[in-house]
C-alpha cells in the first residue's frame, strides 16, 4: 500500500540502486509529506541505509530520480541534513566534540573559509539541545556509543535544515535518551521540519512516528502509520523471504558485466 | 666538537641552505603524512615513494644532467601515474588494496632500477651522484635545489593549512562532506597531489626508498603523546625536523654516509621512545598502571579474607594462616600487609592480623560491591547463582561509587546476596 503525499517535500521516482552490480532496492517510488516524523522500517539488509544514501546522492541509482522540495538535490543541499551511521567513522580520530559539531556549519560556510565565533555559538546551542553541553571539549574517542550518536545529532542540528535524514540514530542509545531525542525530533516537526529516521524497533516506531516507510528490497508500504501498519504488510516486510528477488539479484551479480546499466 | 659548532652556527651558507631545506621538508612531509596515517593510507605513501624512481631517471635522460626541475617533474608524473593506477585498479578489478599497492610498488621500482642501470652504463659524466636519489644525500642540496624543493614544501604546508577543515572532513567523514555538497572527489585528488609532492621534495635529501618513513613515522610516533589534532601536527613536524637535521649532520661529518638511513634511524629512536615512555599510551606507563591495579586487587582480596573471617566468628588470622591461604602469592601478600598496615587499615599484634575501623569499612565496601554485582547478575541477567562468583571477583575492584549507587537503586538496597550472605553497609 503506497499512499502519496500532497505537496511532497521528497519525491522518489522509480528508483533502483545496486551495489557491486547486485540490486538492493527495486523500483522504489513514493512521496513524503512535510512536517512529519517519518520512520523507515525493514529487516536487516532491506536497503534502508541505501535508500538514505541514494537520496543524499552518496550512491548512484542505476535508474530513477530523486526530487527534494521539487528540485534536484544539488540545488537544495543546504536545506537537507544527514546523520550517517555511527559505525561509518573512526571515532579514534583526534577531534573534540566541538570540532565534530562545528562540521554542521561547514555547508553554509563553504570551502576555504574557517569557522569563527558565530559557528561556534551555533554548535554550542546544538550541543545544548541534545544535552551534551558538559562534553564540549571532550575527545570523541572517550565517548560512549549513545553520546557519539548525540554528537552526530547535534552536528545535524547545527546545519539548521528543513529536511533531516537520519541513519539508525538510535543504535546504541539507552531507552531514556531515546525518549528525549524523540521528544526533540517531535518538536522539530512541529516547527515544520521533516525528519526521516531509519529505525529497527517496531514497538517504539509505533509510538513515535507519524508516517512509515516499510522496505524489504522493494517498497512494501508508505503512508500514515495507522493506515500502513497492518498485520499483512508487516508480514510482507519482515516475514516472507523474498526468494525470487534474492535469486534474481544473485544472477545479476554473477554476470561479468552489469546488465542493469544502459 | 669543531664540526658540531661549525655545522650549527651556520658560518657556511651552504649548510644553512641544507638545514632550511631539511626543516621545510620535514614539516611538509610530516604534515601530509600525519593525515594519510589518520586516513589509514600509510602504504600508499610507500608505493608512491618507490614509484617516483623511473620518473627521476627519465627526467635525467631528457635533461642530460641533474636538473632539479626535470627531475621533480619526472618524479611527479610517475608518482601520479602510480597513484592513478592504484585507484583505477581498485575500482575496476576485484584485487584487494594491499595486493595492488605491493604490485605497483615493485613494478615501478624495478623499472626505475633498470633505467638507472642503463644510465650508469651509458657513461654520461653528469650521472655522478644520481644514485643519491635512492638513499638521499642532504649535503648535496645547493641553492637552486632549495628553491625548487623548499618552494614545493611551502606550497604543501600552506595548502594543508588553508584547507584544514576540508582535509579533516576527508579523513574523518567523507560521506558527510559529500552530503553537505563539498567536492570530496576533488579534495581527495588534491590530497593525493600533496602526497606525491611531499615524496618528490624528499628524493634529494632522503631518497626514494626511505621517504615513506619520513611521511608516516612522525605522525605515528606523535599519536602516542596526544589526542589533539593541532598538537599532533606540531609534534610530528618537530619529530621530522629533529631527525632530518640529525641525519644531515651525520652526512656532513661523514660524507660517505647517505642521509636517508640516518634520518630513519633517528626517527625510529623517537618512535621507540614514544612507544615506551609516552604517558597513558606508552608500554611502560601501561605496565605501571597494570601493576598498580594488581596491587590494589591483592590488598582488597586480603581485606575481604579478614572481613569474612570476622563475619564467620572464626579465630583471628595469623600471618602464617594468611600465607597458607595464598600459597602462590606470598611475596605479593607480604607487600600488601605492609602497605595496609602503613595506611592504617590493619593492626599487627605479634603475628595476629586484624582490621581497624577504617579497614572494616573499606573491606565492607569491597564485599558489598562483590555481593551487589552477584545479585545483579542473578536478578537481571538470569545467571545461575553458582556462575556469578568469578565475574564479581573481577568487577569488585572496578565498580565506581556512581555505579554502586545505581546498582543499589536498581536492586532496591537488598539485604542478602544470591548465596544468602549479608550485604554489609556502614
Amino acid at each position: 500500500m503506497i499512499i502519496q503525499a500532497e505537496s511532497p517535500v521528497l519525491e522518489i521516482h522509480d528508483m533502483t540502486v545496486s551495489y557491486d552490480q547486485s540490486p538492493v532496492l527495486w523500483n522504489v517510488d513514493f512521496t513524503l509529506p512535510s512536517g512529519q516524523l517519518i520512520g523507515v522500517l525493514g529487516p536487516n539488509g532491506a536497503g534502508k541505509s541505501t535508500l538514505i544514501k541514494a537520496i543524499m546522492g552518496l550512491v548512484e541509482p542505476s535508474g530513477g530520480y530523486v526530487k527534494v522540495f521539487d528540485r534536484s538535490l544539488a540545488e537544495v543541499r543546504s536545506r537537507i541534513s544527514y546523520v550517517p551511521q555511527r559505525e561509518s567513522v573512526d571515532w579514534n580520530f583526534p577531534a573534540s566534540v566541538l570540532d565534530v559539531v562545528i562540521m554542521g556549519t561547514y555547508g553554509k560556510l563553504g570551502l576555504f573559509k574557517r569557522p569563527g565565533k558565530r559557528e561556534k555559538e551555533v554548535a554550542l546551542a546544538s550541543l545544548d539541545q541534545v544535552g551534551m553541553s558538559a562534553f564540549v571539549n571532550r575527545q570523541i574517542s572517550e565517548l560512549s556509543g549513545g553520546q557519539q550518536q548525540r554528537v552526530f545529532l547535534a552536528r545535524a542540528l547545527a546545519q539548521d535544515a528543513d529536511l533531516y535524514l537520519m541513519d539508525e540514530p538510535f543504535a546504541g542509545v539507552d531507552m531514556a535518551t531515546e525518549a528525549t531525542i524523540f521528544e526533540l525530533l517531535k518538536r522539530m516537526t512541529k516547527e515544520g521540519k521533516t525528519v526521516v529516521v531509519v529505525h529497527h524497533d517496531i514497538y517504539s516506531a509505533m509510538t513515535y512516528f507519524d508516517w512509515m516507510i516499510m522496505l524489504n528490497l522493494h517498497l512494501v508500504a508508505s503512508g500514515p502509520k495507522n493506515q500502513v501498519v497492518t498485520e499483512e504488510l508487516l508480514r510482507k516486510t519482515y516475514g516472507g523471504k523474498l526468494n525470487l528477488l534474492s535469486k534474481v539479484s544473485e544472477i545479476v551479480r554473477k554476470q561479468d558485466f552489469n546488465p542493469l546499466e544502459s | 666538537m669543531d664540526n658540531f659548532i661549525y655545522f650549527f652556527t651556520f658560518q657556511d651558507l651552504s649548510i644553512l641552505y641544507v638545514v632550511i631545506g631539511i626543516v621545510l621538508l620535514g614539516i611538509g612531509s610530516a604534515y601530509v603524512g600525519t593525515y594519510s596515517f589518520l586516513d589509514k593510507k600509510a602504504l600508499l605513501g610507500d608505493a608512491i615513494s618507490h614509484a617516483v624512481l623511473p620518473g627521476i631517471c627519465l627526467g635525467f635522460i631528457l635533461a642530460g644532467e641533474k636538473n632539479p626541475i626535470y627531475i621533480v617533474t619526472g618524479a611527479f608524473i610517475s608518482g601520479g601515474i602510480a597513484t592513478f593506477l592504484t585507484s583505477w585498479l581498485k575500482r575496476n578489478t576485484k584485487l584487494s588494496e594491499d595486493a595492488i599497492i605491493a604490485s605497483i610498488l615493485s613494478v615501478f621500482f624495478g623499472f626505475g632500477i633498470v633505467l638507472l642501470t642503463m644510465i650508469q652504463k651509458g657513461g654520461n659524466p653528469e650521472m655522478a651522484g644520481l644514485n643519491h636519489f635512492i638513499f638521499g644525500n642532504a649535503i648535496a642540496i645547493v641553492e637552486k635545489d632549495l628553491w625548487v624543493y623548499g618552494g614545493l614544501a611551502l606550497v604543501i604546508i600552506l595548502t594543508l593549512t588553508i584547507y584544514q577543515k576540508e582535509f579533516n572532513l576527508l579523513v574523518f567523514n567523507p560521506d558527510y562532506g559529500k552530503a553537505i555538497g563539498y567536492p570530496m572527489d576533488r579534495i581527495r585528488f588534491g590530497f593525493n597531489i600533496l602526497m606525491i609532492l611531499s615524496v618528490v621534495i624528499g628524493i634529494q635529501a632522503i631518497g626514494v626508498v626511505l621517504m615513506a618513513a619520513l611521511l608516516i613515522t612522525p605522525g605515528a610516533a606523535a599519536r602516542f603523546w596526544t589526542n589533539n589534532l593541532s598538537k599532533l601536527l606540531i609534534l610530528s613536524a618537530l619529530f621530522a625536523v629533529i631527525s632530518g637535521i640529525a641525519g644531515t649532520y651525520i652526512s656532513f661529518i661523514m660524507p660517505q654516509m647517505p642521509t636517508g638511513p640516518w634520518v630513519v634511524v633517528s626517527l625510529s629512536l623517537i618512535a621507540l621512545i614514544s612507544i615506551l615512555f609516552a604517558p597513558k599510551k606508552g608500554t611502560i606507563s601501561r605496565f605501571f598502571s597494570r601493576n598498580k591495579y594488581l596491587k590494589k586487587t591483592h590488598k582488597e582480596h586480603l581485606l575481604k579474607a579478614l572481613y569474612k573471617n570476622q563475619e564467620l566468628h572464626e579465630p583471628p588470622l595469623t600471618i602464617e594462616k594468611i600465607y597458607e591461604l595464598y600459597p602462590y602469592q606470598i611475596k605479593e601478600i607480604k607487600d600488601s600487609i605492609d602497605e595496609l598496615f602503613k595506611n592504617g587499615l590493619i593492626l599487627k599484634n605479634q603475628s595476629i592480623i586484624s582490621l581497624t575501623d577504617f579497614g572494616i569499612s573499606e573491606a565492607k565496601r569491597v564485599v558489598r560491591l562483590h555481593r551487589l554485582w552477584e545479585t545483579y547478575l542473578t536478578e537481571y541477567m538470569n545467571i545461575a547463582p553458582d556462575h556469578v562468583h568469578d565475574s564479581a571477583e573481577k568487577l569488585e575492584h572496578i565498580i565506581t561509587p556512581e555505579l554502586e549507587a545505581q546498582l543499589e537503586r536498581r536492586l532496591n538496597y537488598p539485604q542478602l546476596d544470591p548465596h544468602q550472605e549479608n550485604i554489609p553497609r556502614d
